[in-house]
């Protein structure tokens, strides 16, 4: 009998009926979304918790809603929806280009923006670009709902702000309006690659001069980061040559990269640069 | 361990299921049905050997719980998909231009050429390889199964827009 076999699963109708069994079960209650992180753990070695609770295609964790300034993204959203949700493509274009590298389409079929936030893994896909949003994590309790910023979401390795009882419910994503995007992801290969190192970026430019700057990177520390440094070294100036090479620079100097089975630290600062130049030149 | 049960619609029938609910659809299928089209390779989801369409989306049966596919589920496996037209095609379009070695692959990859040709039945190479790139092959190459695909691409009518 296979590990998971064990695990009794239940499997609330509904957000409320979840968040009562989160309420009761307390640190025991493990969360099940699409499973494409956790049944890898369970079948390979990590012991499976005795109790689980399914949120996979909770109603009110599905929803994806196009506001005037932001969008509100469910949780159990899809990486595959996301790619195939037109209407939001040209407002978060990083992130639909974030969740198309997710895996391959086995993956993306069945991982959710939920997971993969919830998941804290540093080399999280969807993170970067989350990070660039500025946007917030909505968190449901028998409470009500909490509401965290992106960029304190992630506290360390794999550990999140969210309480025993909360359930990511969904995501507010400021759109980009007139500010450009990009996402590049460096791996082994282009497919089914985890990656070594990866940025997202949104940057705006009026008129020559860059308005404002947010660039964040992932599997380059215990959890994705933004590049605040050279955010606020790009605000205000005009975009020159000069700017990019020092801009590059400054990534290179004040990054703080790990090394790891997957990468060099010394590499993943080169490549910073790169990146950072590769967003300013691609305005 | 909690038990469920359920009622799909596998491969265009209705199936009565019973089982753990953390059971591997992989397994439920294999062990349980006798449908051993869909294979185990990596069993962490990686290799696309145990590729299945799920409500017409491929995924990976090794790491889905069957307890998550409720009531109304349709399932389609290879031995569905070799029933249908297309995936006729496909098979052929494989045997013609030898993009079979050793075979154990091909089931997933069949399915998952089948799921791209739903949606677009007409492929650019560049799009065939995006809908492969969940599919590990370490015989061939690659480089055949995306002549197979492209061939049986060109033999399957499109459907025209009436007025």
């Amino acid at each position: 009998m296979r590990p998971t076999e064990n695990i009794n699963i239940r499997f609330p109708k509904n957000l409320q009926e979840a968040l009562r069994l989160q309420a009761k079960a307390g640190t025991r209650g493990q969360l099940l979304a699409g499973g494409t992180d956790l049944m890898v753990q369970w079948v390979s070695g990590t012991p499976p918790p005795r109790r689980a609770t399914s949120v996979w295609n909770l109603p009110e964790l599905c929803e994806i809603e196009v506001r005037d300034k932001d969008i509100l993204i469910g949780a159990g959203v899809t990486h595959a929806f996301l790619v195939d949700a037109t209407p939001i493509h040209r407002h978060l274009p990083a992130l639909v280009a974030a969740a198309g590298t997710v895996g391959a389409a086995q993956i993306q079929a069945r991982g959710t923006l939920g997971g993969n936030v919830a998941n804290a893994s540093p080399a999280g896909d969807t993170a970067p670009a989350l990070l660039v949003t500025d946007g917030t994590v909505l968190l449901a309790s028998l409470g009500g709902i909490r509401e965290v910023p992106l960029t304190q979401f992630w506290t360390g390795y794999r550990q999140i702000d969210a309480r025993p009882d909360e359930i990511i419910q969904a995501f507010r994503l400021p759109k980009k309006g007139a500010a450009r995007e990009r996402f590049r992801k460096i791996g082994t290969r282009k497919a089914q690659a985890i990656s070594k190192i990866m940025a997202a970026s949104r940057i705006r430019v009026r008129k020559g001069q860059i308005v404002s700057a947010a660039i964040a990177l992932g599997s380059i520390a215990a959890t994705p980061v933004r590049l605040t440094q050279v955010e606020d070294f790009l605000a205000g100036k005009p975009l020159t040559a000069k700017l990019i090479t020092d801009a590059e620079q400054l990534a290179q100097k004040t990054v703080q990269p790990i090394a790891d089975i997957r990468s060099t630290a010394e590499y993943r600062r080169w490549v910073t640069g790169r990146l950072v130049r590769d967003a300013l030149e691609n305005l | 361990m909690s038990t469920i049960q359920r009622t799909w619609k596998l491969n265009g029938k209705k199936v009565s299921v019973r089982g753990p609910a953390g059971r591997r659809l992989l397994d439920y299928l294999r062990e349980d049905l006798d449908l051993i089209g869909a294979k185990e390779g990596c069993g962490e989801g990686e290799c696309g050997a145990c590729t299945v369409l799920i409500d017409n989306e491929p995924v990976a049966s090794c790491i889905v719980p069957i307890g998550q596919l409720a009531d109304g589920t349709e399932i389609l496996t290879i031995e569905g998909v070799e029933k249908k037209r297309a995936g006729r095609l496909l098979q052929r379009a494989f045997l013609e231009c030898g993009a079979v070695q050793c075979g154990f692959c091909i089931p997933g990859m069949i399915i998952s050429a089948y799921a791209l040709l739903m949606r677009n039945p007409r492929p650019t190479p560049r799009a065939i390889r995006a809908a492969l790139a969940g599919n590990l092959c370490r015989c061939t190459g690659y480089a055949k199964i995306i002549q197979a695909v492209t061939l049986a691409s060109s033999r399957l009518p499109v459907p025209t827009k009436r007025k």
